[in-house]
């Protein structure tokens, strides 16, 4: 809201049952809801005590802001003070906000009272009454505020419709008897648009308009009419005139309608100006002469004529003439009025210290010549001729804009402004030539040399004649070719003695993937040996002849060591059956062999658990002792009482978790 | 003629826009309006160029320039610096800065004959700017501020420059740069004349929030309405001891 300066922006007020509605309707969704008698004690006071105090709060920060919401009226501008006194009378107005600001300390006394007295509630119940009473008392209180604040809502709303009016600023005030035609004029010189009606106190309020003369803002008010009767008779809408008129720095329009068509005389008129006249004393003051379309000053006769002149005999007083009607000279009363306005005011500040802060800026530094160069502006012919672009012009240039909303309208995407369309080249075509990257400053473009072509011929054609010539040609080359190929031949044959050798190496390997024995542990023939040394050239006829010896030497221990043998065997065979049981035992010498060459299996010779003991009695006895000495270790899963292995003794699937009922010796 | 509008919501169209006698340079928006506000003024007289300065949209503030030519920062791509080269007349010389006063339009206010520049500015720099924009350059402050062009705004009939300069000041200025000036405000009272006013010697635009006084200042100062800067002190002498004191 935009409103009367100085006057800020203010919240509504509601009604006091609203306002009870609303801090209770707080008080319940903002502290807790939930409580229980078996609650400790302190508990339930606290929860009570809060409550009431909470309540209290609430009302005291809403009161609070409709208290310093409102403005003070002794603060505010002696214009604003006196209006708002004028129009809601200033006692009242002070009383309802005394009485608010009474109520906000009633509702806290009364919280301070309850929460002392809730600090002895011996049960839930007793807690609850007292709470029930403290805030039945906060909301009694608040009701009896039902008229202020009824009156503070009518005011605040009428405040919010007061007219902006900057009590510092240029301003043009229109005063005179009712119906003369003020508010005709302000509707002329600006667009207010005030009503205008044949009939008295059309204007019942002050209304602003506003407009631009000298490249300055003015601003112009309507005053509702004044009768000529003493101050304490006048009514409030009178009032505010007198108001405006008193406190205002402004220049002051006090017009005459000289037809008397609006119902009051010329001597009535003159006389209600000098009632006023204390009130514009240092003002310019316009004596606005209105219908002329009816009666000129001039016209008047001479006794209502000595009555206009007792007005300009003061020499401060300007007389113009104007007809809002016809509109002759409208424009003349607002250029005096302004001008004198302006006058006066820059008469005043010149008075002040504040114009040597703006001295320097209505100074031009003009510039003193330090050189004979002359500086002259450079503007283009083109702008001499350039035709003023004018939106309404239907012939008008087509801008970028009216592209882009055509574009947008027909929904054919996003425009996007096309930046090389201007480029200035020497040929239009290249616009949109894709351009190569550039890198450290430069791209491919700038290492074209244009004559790169002629270069390269001119190259050729030198290279051509030197050929003619015969510059190249050598005798030479055929020598060298000759040593060359020698040279080639030696290279091919050594790569191909390569690759072979190469090959064979490689063959030789895949024949070898298999256990490498030794040559030493090889088995080799005594044929294979010496067939071998012959292929190599050499004699192993010394080696035939001592192998073939050591071959007779053993074959002859061999066949010595066979007799032995079969002699041997024919003493045993005395105890053959003696030995029939282990007879499976392999004779000395050579193993038994099956024809397939498998070992043959064989039964133990004796058994073992009878060892040592002498008969089955005693084994039987054994027995017994054995299982018995076993039972210990049996019946703790022992092994043995060697076995020492501890197993898991707090199974965690037996003692971790949750137990329902009945789980306890189940798990 | 001076015109009044915004770059997108902002008044500070001399951060979006730089205007010279030859050319103008306006930043790429997401829509053409600001752009087509210098189209209706200037088309077909000097090229309006869209263009971005190192990849920002602050081209008033980091080039400087006039008829003769045209300086941008060491910011600057090769590919704008290529679509400048391709959008503005062979006229105008266009060169690249190494300077660490990289806003060159903060750091330069000038016109067609004279440029001020900020005290600093390397020697290097201020031999460049004197041979590439064929002018006089004079290490100075406005208003003891060092950043003379976000404090002025210059043309070859006249100027603007920060609202406290002194009158000794002002005259001493004048005398340098041989045009008329006056100390004034744009956009409603701002004091950063080169932010919120772009001139050349037939226009002028303003931000949006500049007030008929201010204006009136603008279109007196630089001559454009057929007045001359005489008239701050003539006929609107009065309007503007009220609307400032």
């Amino acid at each position: 809201m935009s409103s009367v300066a100085g006057l800020q922006r203010i919240a509504p007020v509601p009604t006091s049952s609203d306002f009870i509605d609303i801090v209770l309707n707080a008080t319940m969704r903002k502290t807790p809801t939930v409580i229980h008698k078996n609650f400790k004690i302190s508990r339930i006071r606290n929860f009570y005590m809060r409550k009431v105090k909470f309540t209290q709060d609430t009302f005291d920060e809403k009161l609070g802001k409709i208290i310093s919401e409102f403005p003070v009226l002794d603060n505010l501008h002696p214009f604003l003070s006196s209006l708002l006194n004028v129009l809601y009378d200033k006692n009242h107005y002070k009383l309802a906000l005394g009485q608010i600001n009474t109520a906000r300390h009633l509702i806290s006394q009364v919280s301070k009272d309850y929460t002392r007295l809730l600090k002895f509630g011996d049960s839930l119940y007793r807690c609850k009454q007292l709470k029930k009473a403290a805030l039945g008392r906060m909301a009694t209180i608040m009701r009896r505020q039902k008229d202020p604040l009824a009156y503070l809502e009518q005011v605040r709303q009428h405040i919010s419709r007061l007219p902006a009016i900057d009590p510092n600023t240029r301003t043009l005030l229109i005063c005179g008897y009712p119906n003369v035609g003020k508010s005709s004029f302000v509707n002329k010189i600006t667009r207010a648009d005030v009503d205008v009606q044949p009939y008295a106190f059309t204007t019942k309020s002050l209304f602003v308009g506003h407009m631009d003369y000298k490249y300055l803002r003015w601003q112009v008010i309507d005053t509702p009419g004044v009768l000529d009767h003493p101050l304490e008779e006048m009514n409030t809408i009178e009032m505010q005139s007198i108001t405006a008129l008193a406190h205002l720095r402004s220049a002051v329009l006090y017009f005459m309608d000289l037809s008397e068509q609006c119902g009051y005389t010329i001597e009535a008129q003159c006389k209600l100006f000098h009632s006023i006249k204390p009130l514009f004393t240092n003002k310019p003051t316009i004596l606005v002469i209105n219908k002329i379309d009816i009666v000129r000053l001039a016209d008047l006769s001479p006794e209502n004529r000595a009555f206009v002149d007792s007005i300009l005999s003061d020499k401060s007083v300007t007389v113009v003439e104007a007809s809002t009607y016809s509109e002759e000279g409208v424009m003349d009363v607002r250029n005096v009025a302004c001008d004198a306005l302006l006058a006066h005011r820059v008469e005043q500040k010149l008075k002040g210290n504040r114009i040597e802060m703006v001295a320097n800026k209505i100074h031009v530094a003009v510039p003193q010549k330090r050189d004979d160069l002359e500086r002259k502006p450079f503007i283009p012919d083109a702008v001499k001729h350039k035709v003023k672009y004018d939106k309404e012009d239907p012939d008008r240039r087509k801008l970028q804009r009216d592209e882009e909303q055509e574009m947008e309208l027909s929904g054919m995407g996003i425009y996007s402004a096309d930046i090389k369309k201007d480029y200035i080249l020497a040929d239009d075509s290249w616009k949109y030539d894709k351009i190569p990257e550039f890198l450290n400053g430069k791209n491919v473009a700038d290492f074209i040399d244009p004559d790169i072509a002629e270069k390269l011929d001119a190259l050729e054609r030198e290279e051509e004649a030197l050929e003619a010539q015969g510059f190249y040609d050598s005798d030479e080359s055929e020598m060298l070719d000759s040593d060359e190929e020698e040279f080639r031949d030696a290279a091919s044959q050594i790569e191909k003695k390569k690759a072979s050798i190469k090959k064979i190496s490689q063959e030789k390997n895949h024949l070898q993937n298999r256990p490498i024995i030794p040559r030493k542990k090889k088995h080799v023939t005594l044929s294979e040996f010496t067939s071998g040394m012959r292929k190599s050239g050499h004699d192993p006829l010394v080696l035939e002849k001592r192998a073939a010896r050591l071959m007779e030497k053993k074959k002859e221990a061999w066949e010595a060591a066979e007799a032995r043998d079969a002699a041997a065997e024919g003493d045993m065979d005395v105890d053959m059956d003696a030995e029939v049981e282990d007879s499976s035992r392999p004779s000395k010498g050579k193993p038994i062999r099956t024809k397939s060459g498998m070992a043959v299996s064989r039964a133990p010779r004796s058994n073992r658990q009878m060892a040592g003991l002498a008969t089955i009695v005693q084994s039987d006895k054994a027995n017994e002792l054995r299982d018995f000495a076993q039972r210990l270790p049996n019946r703790l899963a022992k092994a043995s009482e060697s076995d020492r292995h501890v197993p898991i003794t707090r199974p965690k699937w037996m003692l971790a978790g949750k137990r329902k009922g009945g789980k306890t010796d189940r798990r | 003629m001076a015109v009044r509008t915004q770059f997108e919501n902002s008044t500070d169209i001399g951060v979006f826009s730089k205007l010279t006698n030859a050319y103008c340079l306006t930043a790429l928006a997401s829509s053409t309006n600001f752009y087509s506000v210098f189209e209706s003024e200037l088309a077909d007289v000097i090229p309006i160029v869209h263009t971005t300065i190192g990849g920002t949209r602050i081209v008033g503030r980091l080039t400087a320039g006039n008829r003769h030519g045209l300086l941008v920062p060491s910011t600057t791509t090769d590919q704008e610096l290529q679509h400048l080269r391709n959008s503005l007349p062979p006229s105008v010389a266009i060169q690249r800065i190494e300077e660490r006063l990289s806003a060159l339009g903060n750091v330069i206010a000038c016109n067609d004959y004279v440029a001020l520049v900020h005290p600093d500015i390397d020697r290097e720099t201020e031999e460049i700017i004197a041979d590439t924009l064929k002018v006089e350059v004079f290490r100075q402050t406005v208003a003891s501020n060092v950043l003379v062009g976000s404090y002025c705004a210059l043309s070859n009939q006249g100027g603007l420059v920060h609202p406290k300069t002194s009158r000794s000041e002002l005259d001493e200025l004048s005398s340098l740069l041989q045009v008329p000036l006056v100390a004034g405000t744009v956009n409603r009272g701002s004091e950063v004349i080169g932010a919120g006013l772009v001139v050349n010697d037939w226009c002028a635009f303003t931000g949006l929030d500049t007030t008929a006084t201010e204006i009136s200042v603008i279109e007196a100062t630089f001559r454009l309405q057929g007045q001359t800067s005489a008239a701050v002190i003539n006929e609107m002498r009065d309007s503007l001891i009220d609307h400032y004191a």
